[in-house]
């Protein structure tokens, strides 16, 4: 298990107490899982995704990601219509474990409303949440 | 293949319980110690697939709500049913429906990590509910205890087994004699691990569990002649859970855990 202070945690994206991230500065806006989510999960081997051009709410769950014979649900960050899907994961589901923030997006999504991006942590809320759990 | 034996004497179902009782493996339980947390066990009857399933949503529920603070552990037997993992396993049923369906053996999905498996009667299935995160442990990690307590619980019957470099799981030289299969929603995961004490094996020939051709299924009574019963089974297996993930076990009725959903 990675330390905290071992966890690389980009400072210019927003992230869930689910560990999903997003990131606020692409259009559409571009979303993950954190580097702590990937390093929990260990080896990724498949991955799902959901369709584009299908909307959901914030908290509905969007996809999972199967480790070692378990399966982990991943949640909206904020609510909003899928715009495109990361389609490498595939055939490169571990994509998500080498680069969770750059290769292994999953998905971008169109946000609904602006404003629930306020309810989500910035990288140092974020890291004091870890330290929390820990 | 030969079933690997504590003593070169063989064993007798007795020389076996000797054994064990020598250990005091079932009136005996893990002292208290500070670092033991208190989870609730729950022992159920032979029960519906769905129900159960049903009940560990719940159970989660009232764990991402708050409202069940303790780790809850499951322990269960299911009626005959097939079930599949989220990313499926029908194409791993080599029997038709129609077949199962004469045999009144029904075909479930479920959100669970793996591939089609088989449960029945005689087959003991741990449920932990757990929080990975607030236990500090990684998923392989989870995994591997898991696996852990098996291989443990089959070494205390005289019965070697170990894991698959290629798939998660326990195994004899004979085959497959437990299954994992995980789900984790909010940092909470539950389903678990299966493990055959003397259930009927002929389903698992409808199947290639856990999507691996050839693969035979094995229990704890074909690799050692014995039909031992849950009630002996599951002592073993509490008794190294508790060992294995820390826990001081507070007992809990069915009626009990439902009032808390």
């Amino acid at each position: 298990m990675k330390e905290i202070s071992e966890l690389n945690l980009p400072k210019n994206i927003l992230y869930t107490k689910d560990h999903e991230w997003i990131d606020t500065t692409s259009d559409p806006m571009r979303v993950g899982i954190s580097d702590y989510a990937q390093d929990q999960l260990g080896e990724i081997v498949f991955v799902e995704l959901p369709e584009a051009g299908t909307s959901r709410n914030r908290g509905d769950q969007f996809g999972t990601v199967e480790s070692v014979k378990a399966v982990s649900e991943t949640f909206m960050p904020v609510g909003g219509e899928v715009i495109n899907i990361n389609t490498d994961l595939s055939d490169r589901p571990e994509l998500m474990n080498e680069s969770p923030y750059e290769k292994g997006w999953m998905m971008e999504i169109r946000v609904t409303d602006p404003e629930e991006l306020k309810t989500l942590m910035d990288r140092d809320a974020y890291r004091k949440f870890l330290e929390g759990i820990r | 293949m030969l079933v690997v034996r504590r003593s070169d004497e063989g064993c007798s179902a007795t020389q076996i319980l000797d054994f064990l009782r020598s250990r005091q493996y079932w009136m005996d339980r893990k002292p208290m110690t500070s670092t033991a947390a208190p989870w609730y066990f729950v022992t159920l009857p032979i029960m519906d697939y769905g129900k159960v399933r049903e009940l560990q949503h719940q159970v989660v529920s009232g764990k991402t709500a708050g409202t069940i603070d303790a780790d809850v552990v499951i322990w269960v037997e299911h009626d005959p049913v097939f079930t599949l993992g989220r990313h499926g396993g029908e194409e791993n049923l080599i029997v038709s429906r129609d077949f199962l369906l004469r045999r009144n053996i029904p075909v479930v999905s479920s959100e669970r990590g793996g591939n089609i498996t088989y449960h029945g009667p005689g087959q003991l299935v741990t449920y932990p509910i757990v929080d990975l995160q607030k236990a500090g442990l990684r998923v392989p990690e989870y995994v591997h205890l898991l696996e852990q307590m098996m291989i443990q619980t089959a070494m205390d019957f005289s019965v070697q087994a170990e894991r698959s470099p290629v798939n998660p799981g326990v195994y004899t030289g004979n085959g497959k004699l437990g299954s994992v299969g995980i789900a984790v929603r909010h940092g909470i995961a539950f389903h678990g691990v299966a493990l055959n004490v003397n259930t009927s094996l002929a389903p698992f020939q409808w199947i290639h569990p856990c999507g691996l051709k050839g693969m035979a299924a094995t229990s704890l009574e074909k690799e050692t002649g014995f039909a031992f019963t849950r009630e002996e089974v599951q002592a073993v297996v509490q008794r190294h859970f508790c060992g294995l993930f820390g826990v001081e076990p507070v007992l809990l009725e069915f009626k009990e855990l439902k009032k808390m959903l």
